[in-house]
């Protein structure tokens, strides 16, 4: 057994559909709520972090998605960071598994992710993209 | 001047798709590190998701991959007719499934005769192929190409399977089994292929699941995950697959293991074609709008986890779809994999991380004390006769 469901009650996770829990934490808060998954459930691993740009909100949402083998539940961290700032701590020395995640948000989004030495544009996009300073997947990205 | 000589291999590869480096650091022979350089092929999919409609973007996302597109198209579909409402009858999920579970036949074997080839053992891949090509065949006869599924579409599929087509499928099946037992056990057996496989590229179930490995490396490494299972979607529920799982974590265990789930694949097509459901699976009208919301939609592809995040605002349109493909999570996060092994052993050991990439072909050689550089193919690199000293 594993301390999950202590940790769920903790968060405050919402419960969004079969399999699927929501957690909605502030920026500064990430890491330690990252922490605490980790050390509650072992058997877990970040699938996935989609970002979601909202620019009529002045936000980019950034969704980590968790997955526990164990308890088959999968946890989705949501965190919002600011449009015209748009920075937050890195995880990828809790999780080295996020590093591809975090490159890529930062190639197609901008977001800064502090502390991610790898860290660089042009991780996916070819260099005319990243010359012209665009992020294509941010709603009001020109020319791509 | 750095002591450790740097080996680009790759980026491109023109036998398979999407061009990937690794510049692999070496001390003489052995690996001191890996940098995964991608960036090569991005072709914008989740940009061209948002300025097409729902129904189209079917077609979009299952052309992401060429080997493995009706789990792209079921990852899309089934997230979308959650957001739209609908269900599909249990005649189209049985006849999605009997076309995921031939692809997943058809990607392992793919990969085992990758396998065979990138140590030097091209008489076992041309016999892989050939037996491969029946599972095409029978992917054609039912969905109408050989290639890309297709079949598809917002509440069911587009075409039923017929009881002859039905029959068909088991006799090949029966084929496809006896030479799926046999290529297993010259793996097993094989002193070459054991050889070159075994104890290479391990990884322990702690690296796997911290560096977000999935599928057939996750499994290999003894950790029991298996999205068919744990978040079961189309007929999985009522078909209850068997996880197979290793223990060992090398490249051996990874290879052995997908022969093992084409296994368990043949079994599932035939109780799929067993216990079909009657019913019309071709809806009469498709729905074009859905509502607000948002789906995390998840699949077992043949090559591990596949996940989409699809966000709706309402309308014709997707406001955002993320696709996070297994290799994607298996190539760039794996590159910790490859250290203390011999350079030698870098296109195994990513050969059995399976790689919808696939780079390799050639290999720039750069030695920084005596300032040489020359070109060398990739074959010649993974049967050893290159050295670098």
């Amino acid at each position: 057994m594993t301390e999950l469901p202590s940790f769920l009650s903790r968060w405050g996770a919402e419960e969004v559909g079969p399999h699927r829990l929501v957690i909605r934490v502030e920026k500064d808060k990430l890491r330690d709520a990252v922490k605490d998954l980790v050390s509650a459930d072992e058997m877990i691993y970040l699938s996935t972090m989609s970002a979601v740009d909202y620019p009529e909100r002045g936000v980019i949402e950034l969704n980590y998605f968790f997955w526990s083998v164990t308890e088959k539940k999968g946890i989705i961290i949501k965190v919002e960071v600011p449009r015209d700032k748009p920075e937050i701590d890195t995880i990828t020395d809790i999780l080295p598994g996020a590093n591809n995640a975090e490159l890529e948000a930062h190639d197609l989004f901008g977001v800064v992710f502090k502390g991610n030495k790898s860290l660089r544009r042009g991780f996916l996009l070819p260099p005319e993209i990243v010359e012209a300073g665009i992020y294509p997947l941010r709603k009001d990205a020109k020319g791509v | 001047m750095a002591k450790y000589v740097e080996v680009p291999v790759g980026p491109q590869h023109p036998a398979l798709h999407e061009p990937i480096m690794l510049r692999v650091k070496l001390d003489g022979e052995v690996v001191e590190g890996v940098d995964i350089v991608t960036g090569y092929n991005h072709r914008g999919v989740e940009k061209l998701g948002e300025k097409n409609s729902w129904v189209r973007d079917i077609y979009i996302f299952s052309r992401i991959c060429g080997i493995c597109n009706a789990v792209h198209a079921q990852t899309y579909t089934q997230g979308v007719e959650k957001l739209m409402g609908v269900e599909p009858p249990p005649r189209a999920k049985y006849i999605r499934t009997i076309v995921m579970e031939l692809e997943r036949i058809h990607s392992h074997m793919l990969i085992n005769a990758v396998m065979a080839e990138a140590i030097g053992f091209d008489t076992l891949f041309m016999l892989i192929m050939r037996d491969r090509e029946r599972v095409m065949h029978l992917k054609e006869i039912i969905t109408g190409q050989r290639v890309h599924a297709d079949i598809h579409i917002i509440g069911g599929v587009k075409r039923d399977l017929k009881p002859e087509t039905a029959e068909k499928v088991l006799r090949v099946l029966d084929y496809i089994e006896a030479r799926l037992k046999h290529y297993k056990k010259v793996f097993e057996e094989d002193y070459t292929i054991r050889k070159r496989l075994e104890d290479v590229g391990k990884i322990s179930k702690q690296e796997a699941l911290k560096h977000s490995l999935v599928g057939p490396v996750l499994r290999a490494s003894g950790v029991p995950s298996d999205v068919r299972v744990d978040d079961p979607y189309s007929a999985y529920d009522e078909l209850k697959p068997n996880i197979v799982v290793r223990h060992e974590g090398d490249s051996l265990a990874r290879m052995l293991l997908r022969w093992d789930e084409a296994l368990e694949s043949v079994r599932l097509i035939r109780a799929a074609i067993k216990n079909m459901p009657k019913g019309n699976p071709v809806p009469k009208a498709i729905k074009r709008a859905a509502g607000k919301g948002e789906v995390f939609s998840r699949v077992e592809a043949p090559r591990g986890e596949l996940i989409y995040h699809i966000v709706s605002t309402g309308g014709p349109k997707p406001y955002r779809i993320k696709v996070r493909t297994p290799s994607f999570n298996n190539i760039v996060n794996s590159g910790f994999a490859y250290i203390g092994e011999r350079l030698a052993d870098v296109p195994v050991i990513l050969t059995s991380f399976d790689p919808c990439i696939s780079c390799t072909e050639r290999v720039l050689v750069v030695d920084e004390k005596k300032g040489l550089r020359k070109w060398v193919p990739f074959m010649a690199l993974s049967r050893g006769e290159i050295r670098v000293a």
